[in-house]
């Protein structure tokens, strides 16, 4: 009996050590963060206080940041929450709702949390190329011109698709003017800034000698030939411009073989563009945007291989002595 | 007496110390098993999907050397993947439901070459349209060779248009790819440009092979899950590249794959092996495979070397009832023999 009992224990035991050996393997799995481990920003405060109220984006909500804390705007989920811009002069910000098919550009009150529709570019049929995309939405400082970039005008029978800057009002129609002609099958023209003197500070792609590369433009007339900020080489895009207007922070990855990019920064006057300073080299750096005094840079990048994007903060960034870069979330 | 109790002493020590064998060899088993439970699917992968071998000639009757450009191929190095350069062709394929089987093309092929002294890795893409002589028979695109032969084809035109030795091949399809690289928590990937197609297959959906649906890749440094990082790298009608556009992305994500691999550690094999289930093959054995892995840690970005086989090397040409691209085998063997020397 006592030897049964034994062979009982011992082979439990084994079990047991079978089954650990099982469990020590999977501890030793790498933990890369998946799209699930992701928290929500409210749940942590920032390790700096950013000047202002900040408006991010994460996993299709849209979060205000002010004061180091984030606040949800509780938005209705029907497809992801992006690219939120502030209206100047007011609460309300601009957001784009993007679906499979189609994405809209919303107003909303940061405040109260109402949401006012202002595009219609799904189809009601089922021909899936009538459908629009529209990004980038922007308002200019009058708070009524609005640009973003739609791609439009195209056909369903070609394959031709781009993306061109238009021009149109928040109490009217959104897209009413085309105000940049894109290369073809390019992608086309993105990222438009409203200057303060009237025009647009754009992202214009182009293919030349097999190679895709964006180049930073100005163009003060609607579909008038682009001044060009930056060269080809460059290949820079992601424009923000300081609330005075005279520094130009931009992502160029020119000679980084695509694999990373610059975070940089340069004087602008007119349609004259500084020597750039690099603020940050190799790294992914991603939709730098200016604290509303002019304080710094905010921008987006991973803290290691295997993060995912965090918010980054600079001080100083117009500056000839820029802050070295703070990590804002973790 | 004393004898006798020294012997019973003996052969109860002697018991004892089976019986501690025994219970030490049973805990060595069970811990074994449970290894064994736990690398299950790693080990079910590797003896289906690694270790195939290529049939060098077995899969080309009509293959001549008068029906290819120039010279034989150049001769074969020892294909270890030890210290020696050693080259592979990364094959890449629509696998989704408009295919029966095996009967696949590849859509992207990509020859590559490792020196683990030097650490310098050159890739070359293969443009899919590029118009040649096929090892089992005919001309055609080169994309066709992988459907009429699997990888022996495609490896044996490879071999005999380009003067190059492969010694391996790994081939992947689409879900492959979409679960392994979901399966490393997504890629960090600079988009070159908006990247946007209306007639993008919505193959994988389950429904309908041949409908279309709408996709929009915006440019600037993104996290990309596998879904994410499919569209990117298939879809080419919005580009002025075409293809040419298209295989710049997919070495773009072949490299943020290696960024991310090399977080990864052997106790990760049997996620991964699951993830690219039925979705992968190679004649690389599991320990070459294995040995692969702290190679690709030590691999640095600089060292990677990145070859598009673009106009004058290709011209654009309609063959029969077909866009293919025409070779211009002068410029394009002169630039393999610049980045895959002879051993």
């Amino acid at each position: 009996m006592r030897r049964l009992l034994a062979v009982v224990v011992l082979l439990a035991l084994m079990g047991a050590f079978a089954f650990g050996v099982n469990r020590f393997l999977a501890s030793r799995r790498s933990h890369i963060p998946s799209e699930s481990t992701i928290s929500a920003p409210t749940e942590t405060r920032t390790a700096v206080t950013l000047p202002g109220t900040m408006f991010i984006s994460q996993h299709g909500d849209i979060y205000a940041l002010a004061g180091g804390y984030f606040s949800d705007l509780r938005l209705a989920r029907s497809g992801t929450w992006m690219q939120p811009s502030v209206i100047p002069g007011s609460d309300a910000i601009l957001a784009v709702l993007r679906t499979d098919a189609f994405s809209d550009v919303y107003m909303i009150d940061a405040g109260g949390g109402a949401v006012h529709k202002l595009s219609h570019n799904a189809t009601p049929g089922k021909v899936i190329q009538l459908n629009h995309w529209m990004f980038w939405p922007r308002v200019g400082a009058d708070a009524q011109t609005v640009y973003m970039s739609y791609d439009s005008p195209k056909t369903q029978e070609s394959y031709q698709i781009d993306f061109a800057v238009w021009q149109g009002t928040l109490a009217g129609k959104l897209a009413v003017h085309q105000v940049t002609d894109p290369f073809g099958y390019t992608g086309g023209d993105v990222d438009a800034v409203p200057l303060a003197g009237g025009g647009i500070l754009y992202s214009k792609y182009q293919i030349s000698s097999g190679q895709v590369y964006s180049r930073l433009a100005v163009q003060k007339d609607a579909l008038a030939e682009p001044v060009y900020l930056t060269t080809a080489t460059d290949d820079c895009g992601q424009p923000a411009l300081s609330p005075d207007g005279a520094s130009l922070a931009m992502v160029c990855t020119g000679g980084t073989g695509l694999q990373s990019t610059r975070l940089e920064v340069a004087s602008l006057s007119g349609t004259t563009l500084g020597k750039p300073r690099t603020l940050i080299n190799n790294c992914l750096c991603a939709a730098p945007a200016w604290a509303p005094d002019g304080s710094g840079l905010a921008y987006y990048a991973p803290a290691d291989a295997g993060g995912h994007f965090q918010l980054w903060w600079i001080a100083g960034a117009a500056g000839a002595t820029p802050h070295a870069a703070q990590e804002v979330t973790s | 007496m004393r004898r006798r109790r020294a012997s019973r002493h003996r052969r109860a020590w002697r018991r004892k110390t089976l019986l501690g064998l025994l219970v030490a060899v049973g805990f060595a088993l069970s811990g074994a098993a449970g290894a064994v439970a736990y690398f299950l699917p790693a080990i079910t992968t590797a003896i289906r999907d690694t270790g195939h071998t290529i049939q060098r000639g077995a899969a080309t009757p009509a293959a001549s050397a008068s029906a290819l450009p120039g010279e034989a191929a150049a001769a074969a190095p020892d294909p270890s993947v030890g210290s020696q350069p050693f080259t592979v062709l990364l094959l890449g394929s629509d696998n989704d439901a408009k295919f029966s089987g095996s009967e696949v093309l590849t859509q992207s092929m990509i020859l590559t070459r490792v020196d683990p002294r030097t650490r310098h890795v050159v890739m070359l893409s293969i443009p899919r349209d590029l118009y040649v002589p096929l090892s089992s028979g005919g001309s055609d695109k080169i994309d066709k060779a992988y459907l009429h032969g699997g990888a022996n084809a495609a490896v044996a035109t490879v071999e005999r248009n380009f003067h190059v030795h492969i010694d391996h091949y790994a081939w992947i399809g689409l879900l492959g790819l979409v679960n392994l690289i979901d399966k490393i928590g997504g890629v960090d990937v600079v988009a070159t440009n908006p990247v946007l197609d209306d007639f993008y297959p919505a193959d994988l959906s389950g429904q309908n092979p041949y409908a279309f649906q709408r996709v929009a890749v915006l440019p600037g440094p993104q996290h990309m899950n596998g879904i994410e990082a499919l569209e990117y790298v298939r879809s080419r009608h919005g580009d002025l590249r075409s293809d040419f556009g298209r295989s710049q992305r997919q070495q773009q994500v072949l490299l943020a794959i290696r960024t991310k691999a090399k977080l990864l550690g052997l106790a990760d094999l049997p996620d991964v092996a699951s993830a690219m289930s039925n979705d992968f093959s190679t004649d690389m054995s599991i320990s070459q495979v294995a040995a692969l892995l702290p190679l690709a840690g030590t691999i640095t970005l600089q060292n990677v070397q990145q070859v598009l086989l673009l106009p004058p090397d290709v011209s654009s040409a309609f063959v029969g009832s077909q866009d293919v691209l025409m070779p211009n085998w002068e410029l394009i063997l002169a630039e393999v023999r610049k980045h895959f020397p002879v051993a």
